[in-house]
C-alpha cells in the first residue's frame, strides 16, 4: 500500500540493533540523524523525522486504554507567550525552547531535574517588529549540538552536556524587521537549515544553510531577486529570472516572500522542500504580476541550495496566504503507481498532492468547502481560477473572503496515519472583510491601511481537526473546535490521534472516525505540537500547554480593539472566558 | 430598579434630544495622553491640550481631561476602544480626518510628512522620487506612508525605523537627533510631531513630501486632521463642528506657536 519513502530508503538502518541507539545517543556518538528518528523512544527532530510524519510507532497507549491516560509530570516553562513549538527526547535528556525570551532547557528524565538551562541575549527591538505574537517552535538537535532560533534572528549552537554555546550566527537584524520564529532542520549532520520572518516588513525572504560543525554560512537562497540570488540554474525546471520579471521594477528587493514555516528532505533525492510567504508589499494592486518566487513550494538540493523545482500556489497573492505550511513525504499509490509524493495544505485552503521529484501536480483539492477566493486550481496549468467577487484590490471593500488572511491552516502541523493512510489535519475555519484603504492613526502618525476583520465560518465554529484521503482528495471526518486548531496533531500505531486547543483541552481521538476518547484540561491554551517517547520502556505523550500565536494575539499582547492584531482579535474575542497565558510542559503515561 | 433606571435614562435621553443639545453645566470630556509632548501631557503643555481649552471656551464648557496613554499594546486603535468608545470621554483632539472607528469632525487644520536632512548637505530633496535619497540613510516612523513610499523604492534597503508612535516614553525629536548626530542621513517623519522641536535644532532643513502618484498608486503624505467623537455620537460632533467654525483662527494660532506646518490650500504656510 502506502509506503512511507523514509522507510523504504531506511530499511537497511534499521536492522542497526535497537537497543544500541539510546546508549550511543547519551554518548553523542555519530549516529545517523535519519537513524535515530527510525527510534519511535525518541523524538530527534522538530518534525520527528525528515518526511516530517509526526507518527509515532509506539502502540503502548492505544483506543483501548486511552480513557486512562493521566498526568505524569509537568514543568513552567518560565514564558507566558505563545508556545507553538515540541520538545525533543535525545537519550535520557527532553529539550525544549520557550516562547519569547526563548528560554532553553535540558531536562533530565529520570528525575525531572533540570540539566542546564540557557536564556539567550537578544535584541529587544525584535519584540516590536515580530507580527503575530513572540512564538517560538522549537529547537534542533546534530553533532552533540541543541540548535536554537532565537526572535531577534540568531542561529545559537549550545553543547547538549552543558548548555554552553559552541557558535552563534546572525541570520538577521531585526532593525531590518529580520525575526526569527521557526525550528531549525539539521540534514545529514552537516547543514543546519533556517528560515527568515518578517514578511510584514517587505523583508526578501531567504532560506540559509549553515554548517554544523562551525556555524559558517554554506550558502543562502532568497525567495525573490535575479536567479544568481534565488540559486536557480541549469538544473531548475521552471523558467528563468522568474524573480525579477514577475515584479514591477525593483519591488523584488522587497519581495516578501518569508520562509518562517517547517522544512522536510528526501535523502534519496537529497532534497530539502520549504514553501515561502507573502510577497513584500502587502496592497496588491501596488505590485502587478506574479510575484515570484513568493507563495511557492521550492525543492532545492541539500549540499548546494540549488533550486531543481518551485511550484507557487498563489500567484499575485492578494489574500496573505503564506505558503509556509509543512511539507509531508510520503509515498502515494495513485493511478496505480506509487509515486514519492508531498503533501500540502495550504493556508490557502487548498490540500496540493505534487510529485516531489519534479514537483508535477498530482492532485489540489479544497480541504474546507467553504474556500471561495478561487473556485478550483487547473490542474493543466497548476493556476487557481480566482474568483474576482473575493479578490482585494485598491480601493474596494470585499466582504466574506473564506478563509480568512489566517487560512484554512497555518504553521500547526498535520500528521501522517500509515494504516488508515489519512492525514490527521488541525485547521482554522475562520472568514474576513477586507476593507481596502482606511484612514488610521498610529499615535501622533497618520496613515492609510487595509484593515481586516475575521470571523467564524460557515456553521459558527473556527476550527476542525480533520481526516483527509489524499487518494480521493476528501475529507473523512471532521471534529470542530469553538477556536482555530493552532496546534499540531500527532498519529500513533495505538490508532489514537492527540491535538490540543486553544481553549486548554489536550484531546485523543480514534485517528479511524475521529471519536473522542479522552480529554485533559491543561493550564493554559494549546498551540504546541505533541509528541510521544519512551523513558524506561514506558510510553509518554508530551505537550506543550502556552496559548498565544496570532489567533491569540488579542489574550498574548492584551488586545480588545475588534481589528487589531492583523485582524485576528475579533475572531478570538472570547478566549479569556476560557483560559489565560502561560507556559507549562504537561507529560502524559497511562 | 432596573426597570426605574431604564425610564430615567429614557427621560434623559428624550430632554437631551429635545434641546438637540449637549446638556449644560457638563464638562468637555477630552482623552489625552499623560505624557507624549508636542501632542499631550499631564501638565496641559501639549497642543492639544491647548486645543480643548479653545474648544471648552467656544462650547462654553470646562474642559475635563481623561488621561490614558495613546502608545500602550495595541497601540491608538486599543486606546480608542477603552476610552473614547468606551464612554470614558466624549472628545479625542487629534485624529486623522476620514477615521473609520470614530465620527470625525470637518477638518480643523493639514499638514503633512516632511523630509528633514541637515541644511549643509545642501540634497535636492522634493519627492520621494529624488535621487539624492538613494545616497542617505533614512530615518522613518514604521507602519507609516513613508515606509510604503520607501519600500515601494527599493530604498528601505538603506533605511531606519523607529518606532516612536507605539514606545511609551519615546519623544518625537529623538528622530531629529538621529539627523543632528549623522546617524541618519534624512529623515521623513510628520510634521506635527517635530515642529515644536525644530526650534531647539538649528540648521536642519524641512521639505513637505508631496502627495504622489509617479509609481501608478496614490501615496498619500497629506493628511486633514480633525477631532473625533463616539462613533453614534452626532450631538457632540455636530457641537464640535460648529465650535471649529467659530475658532478656526485660534486653533490654528495655537497650532503655529507649536511649530506646526499648516497647509492653508495654496501651499504650506508656518514654521
Amino acid at each position: 500500500m502506502r509506503r512511507l519513502a523514509f522507510f523504504v530508503l531506511f530499511a537497511m538502518a534499521l536492522a542497526v540493533a535497537v537497543a544500541g541507539y539510546r546508549t550511543v545517543a547519551a554518548q553523542q556518538q555519530r549516529v545517523a540523524l535519519a537513524d535515530m528518528a527510525q527510534d519511535s523512544g525518541q523524538w530527534v527532530m522538530p518534525s520527528q523525522n525528515y518526511s516530517s510524519l509526526r507518527h509515532s510507532e509506539l502502540d503502548e497507549i492505544k483506543t483501548s486504554n486511552v480513557a486512562n491516560l493521566k498526568v505524569a509530570w509537568t514543568m513552567s516553562t518560565g514564558a507566558t507567550r505563545g508556545h507553538e513549538g515540541q520538545p525533543l527526547v535525545i537519550g535520557d535528556t527532553l529539550y525544549y525552547q520557550s516562547a519569547w525570551p526563548n528560554h532553553v532547557y535540558a531536562i533530565d528524565l529520570n528525575d525531572y531535574h533540570i540539566k542546564w538551562q540557557y536564556t539567550p541575549k537578544q535584541d529587544s527591538f525584535a519584540v516590536s517588529v515580530a507580527c503575530c505574537d513572540l512564538v517560538n517552535r522549537g529547537v534542533g538537535y546534530g553533532d552533540g549540538k541543541i540548535i536554537v532560533d532565537t526572535l531577534d534572528d540568531q542561529v545559537i549552537a549550545l553543547d547538549t552536556n552543558t548548555g554552553k554555546p559552541v557558535w552563534t550566527a546572525r541570520n538577521g537584524d531585526p532593525a531590518m524587521g529580520q525575526t526569527l520564529t521557526s525550528a531549525p532542520l539539521i540534514v545529514k549532520e552537516k547543514n543546519v537549515i533556517v528560515g527568515v520572518s518578517g514578511g510584514e516588513f517587505g523583508v526578501r525572504g531567504y532560506l540559509t544553510a549553515y554548517d554544523l560543525k562551525s556555524g559558517k554560512r554554506v550558502w543562502r537562497a532568497y525567495s525573490a531577486g535575479p536567479d544568481r540570488d534565488t540559486l536557480i540554474g541549469s538544473g531548475f525546471s521552471g523558467p528563468k529570472n522568474a524573480g525579477t520579471a514577475t515584479w514591477n521594477g525593483e519591488q523584488w528587493k522587497v519581495g516578501g516572500g518569508t520562509t518562517w514555516g517547517w522544512y522536510s528532505y528526501d535523502p534519496k533525492l537529497n532534497l530539502i522542500y520549504y514553501g515561502t510567504g507573502n510577497p513584500g508589499t502587502w496592497n496588491p494592486s501596488q505590485r502587478p504580476g506574479d510575484n515570484k518566487w513568493s507563495m511557492t513550494i521550492f525543492a532545492r538540493d541539500a549540499d548546494t541550495g540549488m533550486a531543481k523545482w518551485g511550484y507557487q500556489m498563489t500567484p499575485h497573492d492578494a489574500w496573505d496566504y503564506d505558503g509556509v505550511n509543512e511539507m509531508i513525504l510520503v509515498d502515494l499509490k495513485m493511478n496505480g503507481q506509487t509515486i514519492p509524493s508531498l503533501v500540502h495544505f495550504d493556508r490557502n485552503g487548498f490540500a496540493y498532492e505534487l510529485d516531489r521529484r519534479d514537483g508535477k501536480l498530482l492532485l489540489a483539492k479544497k480541504y474546507d468547502p467553504s474556500v471561495n477566493w478561487a473556485t478550483h486550481i487547473d490542474m493543466a496549468t497548476g493556476r487557481p481560477v480566482v474568483d474576482s467577487k473575493y479578490m482585494t484590490k485598491a480601493g474596494t471593500n470585499v466582504s466574506g473572503i473564506c478563509p480568512a488572511a489566517m487560512g484554512n491552516k497555518d504553521q500547526q502541523p498535520a500528521s501522517y496515519d500509515e494504516e488508515t493512510g489519512y492525514f490527521i489535519v488541525p485547521t482554522n475555519h475562520n472568514c474576513m472583510d477586507y476593507k481596502a484603504f482606511a484612514v488610521k492613526y498610529k499615535s501622533g502618525f497618520p496613515f492609510v491601511g487595509a484593515i481586516v476583520k475575521m470571523y467564524a465560518g460557515p456553521g459558527g465554529y473556527r476550527g476542525a481537526v480533520i481526516a483527509w484521503d489524499p487518494i480521493k482528495g476528501e475529507i473523512v471526518w471532521s471534529d470542530h473546535e469553538r477556536f482555530p486548531a493552532w496546534g499540531g496533531t500527532l498519529t500513533t500505531k495505538g490508532g489514537v490521534s492527540f491535538y490540543g486547543t486553544m481553549d486548554g483541552w489536550f484531546k485523543a481521538v480514534d485517528t479511524k472516525t475521529g471519536k473522542e476518547l479522552w480529554k485533559f484540561h491543561t493550564p493554559s491554551g494549546i498551540i504546541g505540537n505533541p509528541i510521544s517517547y519512551t523513558h524506561n520502556g514506558k510510553q509518554y505523550v508530551a505537550i506543550l500547554s502556552g496559548v498565544g500565536g496570532w489567533a491569540a494575539l488579542g489574550l498574548a499582547a492584551g488586545l480588545t480593539e475588534p481589528t487589531a492584531g492583523l485582524g485576528a482579535v475579533n475572531a478570538a474575542q472570547d478566549l479569556s472566558q476560557y483560559t489565560q497565558l502561560g507556559g507549562d510542559l504537561v507529560v502524559f503515561q497511562l | 430598579m432596573l426597570r426605574r433606571i431604564a425610564v430615567a435614562v429614557a427621560l434623559l435621553l428624550a430632554a437631551t434630544a429635545a434641546t438637540g443639545a449637549r446638556a449644560a453645566a457638563q464638562p468637555l470630556r477630552v482623552c489625552a495622553d499623560p505624557d507624549y509632548m508636542p501632542f499631550s501631557n499631564r501638565a496641559r503643555q501639549g497642543f492639544e491640550n491647548k486645543l480643548a481649552l479653545v474648544m471648552g471656551h467656544a462650547m462654553g464648557e470646562t474642559v475635563r481631561f481623561v488621561w490614558h496613554s495613546t502608545r500602550g499594546p495595541g497601540g491608538f486603535d486599543q486606546f480608542l476602544h477603552d476610552t473614547l468608545n468606551a464612554g470614558l470621554c466624549d472628545v479625542v483632539m487629534n485624529v486623522p480626518f476620514a477615521s473609520d472607528n470614530v465620527l470625525a469632525t470637518r477638518p480643523y487644520y493639514v499638514s503633512s510628512y516632511v523630509f528633514v536632512y541637515p541644511k549643509k548637505g545642501n540634497y535636492e530633496i522634493t519627492s520621494m522620487d529624488s535621487p539624492a535619497l538613494k545616497q542617505l540613510r533614512i530615518g522613518f516612523e514604521q507602519d507609516t506612508p513613508p515606509e510604503n513610499g520607501l519600500k515601494l523604492r527599493a530604498l528601505i534597503l538603506h533605511a531606519t525605523p523607529f518606532d516612536i508612535g507605539d514606545t511609551p516614553g519615546e519623544s518625537p525629536a529623538e528622530i531629529l537627533t538621529a539627523v543632528h548626530t549623522g546617524k541618519i542621513g534624512v529623515a521623513v517623519t510628520w510634521q506635527p510631531s517635530i515642529g515644536y522641536f525644530l526650534r531647539s535644532f538649528s540648521g536642519l532643513a524641512v521639505v513637505p513630501v508631496p502627495n504622489s502618484r509617479a509609481l501608478g498608486t496614490v501615496e498619500q503624505y497629506v493628511f486633514p486632521m480633525a477631532m473625533a467623537a463616539r462613533k453614534a455620537d452626532t450631538r457632540t460632533r455636530d457641537a464640535l463642528d460648529a465650535a471649529i467654525a467659530k475658532s478656526k483662527p485660534q486653533l490654528q494660532s495655537v497650532l503655529r506657536s507649536f511649530g506646526v506646518l499648516i497647509y492653508d490650500g495654496s501651499g504650506a504656510t508656518g514654521t
